[in-house]
């Protein structure tokens, strides 16, 4: 059974939709965190000295304390996999033949969601050293995109 | 803290489906006549009206309180939705109990609906749109993606096995074959079945999961002078909390559940429960992927941390041991239509503490259950006790 799969004695139905499409802004904290990536290919964080945590992607604000952030750091371009999912299907719901993996990878006090790349599902584990993979920076454009995966610290 | 003696003194729910032919408002009015039927109240004895329902994109309405209105029996009334993600299902009647505990009404219907097979093509797609939309969204996550990634990270750390969780979500469907509205009940169903269970996203598979649903749960909450006129077999809300943690959720703690253990310390303590393990007979932990029961029985205080799959290996969990666990046969086994689903948890603490449950009521003349929810972002809990 897929996700799409529908029972044929189901009631009728008729399609219809909400027609919302929206424009996000990065935010005060998201415009530099990008920019970062974008120009300098670096990922930043910031830190609160009153809660001693540092913040990955950067925020402007604390969010225990409430105080405003101006500390920014480099955090480098490695962490550890603090978790990870293989996923066996597709979006729509489709099979996969070689599951696409997904991993939160640890920086700072926080992390980023990506894919792992440059190595076989059967490899991975929590706790194994990656490090972050850009586009040339001829093709980045300021997005999460940038980072093409991240992979196996060599 | 003066506060009046709220129970609970009706209850109604529709049969938990794939793809209701009601609409979201007929599932509504359904629950609601229901449940008040089962306590003899009309709409003229109702003095406000509590909704909750979880995203407006499932229904495919926007600002769906509204829609719903008419038949939640809002009819010049005051009412309110309220909204917690999928934590919405036990925080609505938390709702319900504030209005009437205070003082301000006497008698409240609170009415929880979710009618997700309106979302095209599949309601996963709707969850997309609660990620970040510059961090995380162009991913494109789904839910499955952070529930894999929470039980990879917490069976990891414990070293709990696949075939240890699946025996939650065996138990659960085990129990909803004894109830009449469930979706997923099977009397039938073995831990070998949910290892061969299609892999949707590693660890995480098909049955592992609970189904997407269509469904409505009602209840009708009095103060004590009320209720003890309305019935002589009322079930009093003894305690209830709430709390959130970080809504950036890899700032978060995936291992073990803080707020359902902030939440479950308020509403103990409110109960004047001191010890848990012994003064609970019945937990109805939330159970969207079976190893999220375990999670929250870890967080509700009733096992100790990485310990809950031993209720289940050891038979407590069971409805004849000595903690059943969701009797009712929870989500994995009654179905989620997110909302719906968390009331049906105290729609059954009601029947079970009455003895109204039949073929799946629990051993001993059960004295006191814990409800527990979990939802927005994956970080809010929300805890009710109830006792008699
Ligand atoms: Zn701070």
């Amino acid at each position: 059974m897929i996700l799409l799969e529908r029972n044929p004695q189901a009631p009728r139905a008729w399609l219809g939709n909400l027609p919302v499409t929206s424009r996000y802004t990065f935010g005060l904290g998201g415009e530099r965190f990008f920019r970062a990536i974008k120009d300098e290919g670096k990922i930043l964080g910031t830190h609160c000295p009153k809660c001693e945590r540092t913040y990955v992607p950067a925020t402007i604000y604390c969010e225990r304390c409430l105080g405003k952030l101006d500390e920014w750091v480099d955090v480098g371009s490695t962490g550890a996999v603090h978790t990870y999912t293989l996923l066996y299907e597709n979006y729509d719901g489709s099979p996969r033949e070689e599951p696409e993996i997904i991993a939160f990878v640890s920086m700072g006090d926080g992390g980023i969601v990506h894919r792992l790349g440059e190595i076989d599902p059967e490899e991975v584990e929590i706790g194994l050293e990656v490090e972050v993979v850009f586009k040339p920076k001829s093709e980045r454009q300021g997005s999460i995109l940038d980072i093409v995966h991240f992979r196996p610290v060599a | 803290m003066s506060m009046r003696k709220v129970a609970v003194v009706g209850a109604g729910m529709t049969k938990f489906v794939r793809r209701a032919q009601e609409t979201p408002k007929e599932l509504s009015w359904q629950a609601s006549r229901m449940a008040l039927q089962s306590c003899e109240l009309t709409m003229d004895d109702i003095e406000a009206v509590c909704l909750g329902t979880a995203p407006d994109a499932f229904d495919g309405v926007h600002m769906n309180g509204e829609y719903l209105s008419d038949g939640a029996g809002a009819w010049r009334k005051p009412y309110m939705r309220s909204y917690v993600g999928g934590g919405t299902g036990v925080f609505v009647p938390i709702q319900g109990w504030y209005h009437v505990a205070s003082g301000l009404f006497d008698v409240v219907l609170v009415l929880a609906e979710e009618k997700m097979s309106s979302f095209y093509p599949h309601a996963q797609a709707a969850f997309l749109t609660i990620f970040d939309h510059t961090t995380e969204r162009a991913l494109k996550p789904n839910l499955l993606w952070i529930f894999a990634l929470e039980m990879n990270r917490y069976m990891t750390t414990y070293g709990i096995s696949k075939e240890d969780i699946a025996r939650v979500s065996v138990l659960h469907k085990h129990n909803a074959a004894k109830h009449p509205c469930a979706l997923l009940g099977d009397a039938d169903i073995t831990v070998e079945d949910v290892l061969n269970s299609e892999t949707l996203a590693w660890p995480v598979q098909r049955l592992d999961v609970s189904p997407v649903s269509d469904g409505a749960v009602a209840i009708i909450l009095a103060a004590e002078h009320i209720a003890k006129r309305i019935t002589d077999k009322p079930v009093w809300i003894e305690g209830v909390g709430w709390s959130l943690d970080t809504a950036y959720w890899t700032n978060r703690d995936l291992v073990y559940p803080r707020y359902v253990e902030y939440a479950a310390r308020q509403a103990y303590e409110m109960a004047g429960i001191t010890e848990p393990r012994k003064q609970i007979h019945i937990a109805e932990p939330y159970d969207p992927f079976d190893y999220k029961a375990l999670h929250h029985l870890e967080g509700l205080q009733l096992a100790e941390r990485g310990k809950a799959v031993e209720l289940y290996i050891s038979g407590a969990a069971a409805l004849d041991g000595d903690m059943p666990v969701c009797p009712s046969g929870g989500l994995l086994g009654v179905g989620n239509p997110i909302a719906a689903a968390g009331l049906m948890k105290i729609a059954e603490l009601f029947w079970q503490l009455r003895g109204e449950a039949g073929d799946r009521q629990v051993a001993g003349a059960p004295r006191r259950g814990v409800a527990q929810a979990w939802g927005d972002l994956m970080q809010v809990g929300t805890v009710v006790i109830m006792g008699r």
